[in-house]
């Protein structure tokens, strides 16, 4: 915006060479010369003046925009809403501001970018300042900045992010959560669960004689059934059940507010429903198990790393025992062998 | 004591000002809201800018800040912070006379801190014969509701700042907020000059 005050100290400076008409033309034609709205209204909300940016991005061509309400010639404005920003400016002798961050716009105005953006109306920063003249009469100027490009490339900026912040929560392979954010919401619902007094249980569990299966059939067979169990198993939870791949061949998941009896019954529905699904490698048919261990937050764990050690516990257990099976155990108690 | 401490008369004065101002702001203000409006007596302080992180981010509980920079002739200049709690910002649409779907809480923030600071700062300016402009105020993102997460991610490129600290109460409606007015080094030998003609007046 340019500087009314710097042209008027100017005027000063150089008053012999520039008379106050000739001022007057320079400030109207750089009004008029700006890529921003201007717009003045009286106290009564009537517009008073606007330059040549509103005039040519205003399709309709009103002629007798000067002296109209500014409601009724912008009649998309939000009409209560506005007023009552326009009044604090007018009675606090303030300036208000009105960002596209909150609004997208005020003003319906089209934009310079209708080709290679996908928004229909210009986005804009909407400045509202206080103007008094002489007569002690008070006026607003009001300011429309066109952010179509700001808005445009935040929104992609913020996909991107959301896009990238997706990536690092994601295995690569089995589009579960990763190692990492599964760790990092263990340590959130346990803190949670401690704090709320909740249940949480935990089953570990990992593919039986997984090694072997990449030796007989090749690391890319292994890959599909890490793959596929991932995929059998996502299908058995709920939506607020927390999935990752914790290691190789060994998967995590968090049940919050699940007793270790509604845990058990998932781990075993987990457990049958791989051990009769039939896979397909190049046109052979592979069968694979699971042993899994089941814990819950029973309150005499130190830290969340615990229940993952009690849950190793019982999964080493449901190996000892034979593999293709489900074993519990938790915190401070006896080991419970199902 | 380095050149950017105020001397005990440049504090006084200063906080005389400060007084005046928000006595007339908080009547402006009043009129506006069309409720009382309390300021408790303001703290002035230098901080370093190591210490201003610990403050800010001791403030628990802190739901949003709002930043809006201001600035005058003479090299007046500085940036406001706002800061709200959750509990003391449920009516801030009814304060400020809109119904409550009219405008987000994100809004409403803005908006609410945006007539504090430049009420407050137009008649400080006034008592000093200066004239503020203002920058549009913007919520400071919040980094999972950790202000200081975000705080800790800045870097300044100031090592003091003067702080002068303003509690907002608007009792009718359970508001309350505080304004934290920072004003960086260079900017401070501008106002101790400032200070030091009114004091020579006297």
């Amino acid at each position: 915006m340019f500087d009314l005050n710097a042209l008027l100290t100017q005027k000063c400076s150089t008053e012999s060479t520039l008379t106050e008409s000739m001022l007057k033309q320079i400030n109207c034609q750089i009004a008029n010369q700006l890529n921003t709205g201007v717009l003045v209204v009286d106290a009564g909300f009537n517009i008073v003046l606007w330059n040549r940016f509103l005039q040519v991005h205003t399709d309709n061509i009103v002629d007798n925009i000067i002296g109209q309400s500014i409601f009724s010639a912008f009649p998309e404005l939000p009409e209560r809403w506005l007023s009552r920003k326009l009044t604090s400016v007018l009675q606090l002798n303030t300036p208000s501001f009105c960002s596209w961050e909150q609004r997208h716009h005020l003003f319906e105005l089209p934009h310079t970018r209708p080709i290679t953006t996908d928004s229909e109306f210009m986005a804009q920063n909407c400045t509202f300042l206080p103007i008094i003249i002489e007569n002690n009469s008070k006026h607003i100027c009001i300011l429309i900045e066109d952010v179509t490009d700001v808005c445009h490339y935040q929104g992609q900026l913020q996909k991107a992010l959301d896009e990238v912040a997706q990536l690092s929560r994601i295995d690569g392979l089995t589009q579960i959560y990763n190692r990492r954010h599964w760790q990092e919401s263990l340590a959130q619902e346990y803190a949670k669960a401690r704090r709320h007094d909740k249940k949480l249980s935990l089953i570990m569990l990992d593919l039986d004689y997984f090694k072997l299966l990449n030796d007989n059939y090749g690391h890319q067979c292994g890959d599909m059934v890490l793959i596929e169990v991932s995929a059998l198993i996502s299908s058995l939870l709920r939506v607020e059940d927390l999935f990752g791949r914790y290691g190789g061949e060994e998967f995590a998941i968090i049940l919050p507010e699940t007793n270790l009896a509604g845990a058990k019954e998932l781990a075993q529905r987990i457990c049958d429903k791989i051990a009769t699904t039939l896979l397909n490698y190049n046109a052979e048919i592979i069968k694979v198990t699971v042993s899994l261990g089941v814990t819950q937050l029973n309150g005499a764990e130190a830290n969340y790393e615990e229940l993952i050690t009690k849950a190793d516990e019982a999964l080493y257990q449901a190996k000892a025992l034979g593999r293709n099976q489900v074993c519990s155990a938790i915190c401070a108690k006896t080991l419970v062998i199902d | 004591m380095s050149e950017f401490h105020l001397t005990e008369d440049q504090q006084d004065c200063l906080q005389e000002l400060i007084n005046i101002a928000m006595g007339q702001a908080s009547d402006q203000l009043a009129r506006y809201l069309d409720t009382f409006v309390y300021l408790k007596v303001p703290s002035i302080e230098s901080v370093a800018a190591v210490e201003l992180i610990q403050t800010l981010s001791q403030q628990q509980n802190t739901m949003a800040v709002v930043s809006q920079g201001f600035f005058g002739y003479e090299g007046i200049r500085g940036e406001a912070l706002l800061m709200y709690q959750e509990e003391d910002s449920g009516r801030i649409a009814d304060l400020l006379g809109y119904e409550p779907d009219e405008l987000s809480q994100d809004e409403q923030l803005i908006d609410i801190s945006s007539i504090l600071t430049t009420t407050f700062l137009n008649v400080f300016a006034g008592q000093i014969d200066n004239q503020m402009s203002y920058n549009a105020p913007k919520l400071l993102p919040s980094i999972q509701n950790s202000i200081s997460e975000h705080l800790q991610q800045m870097t300044f490129n100031w090592d003091l700042a003067l702080k002068v600290n303003i509690n907002y109460q608007v009792t009718d409606y359970s508001f309350n907020c505080n304004m934290i007015l920072l004003i960086p080094e260079t900017a401070i030998i501008n106002i101790k000059n400032v200070l030091d003609r009114i004091l020579a007046e006297f």
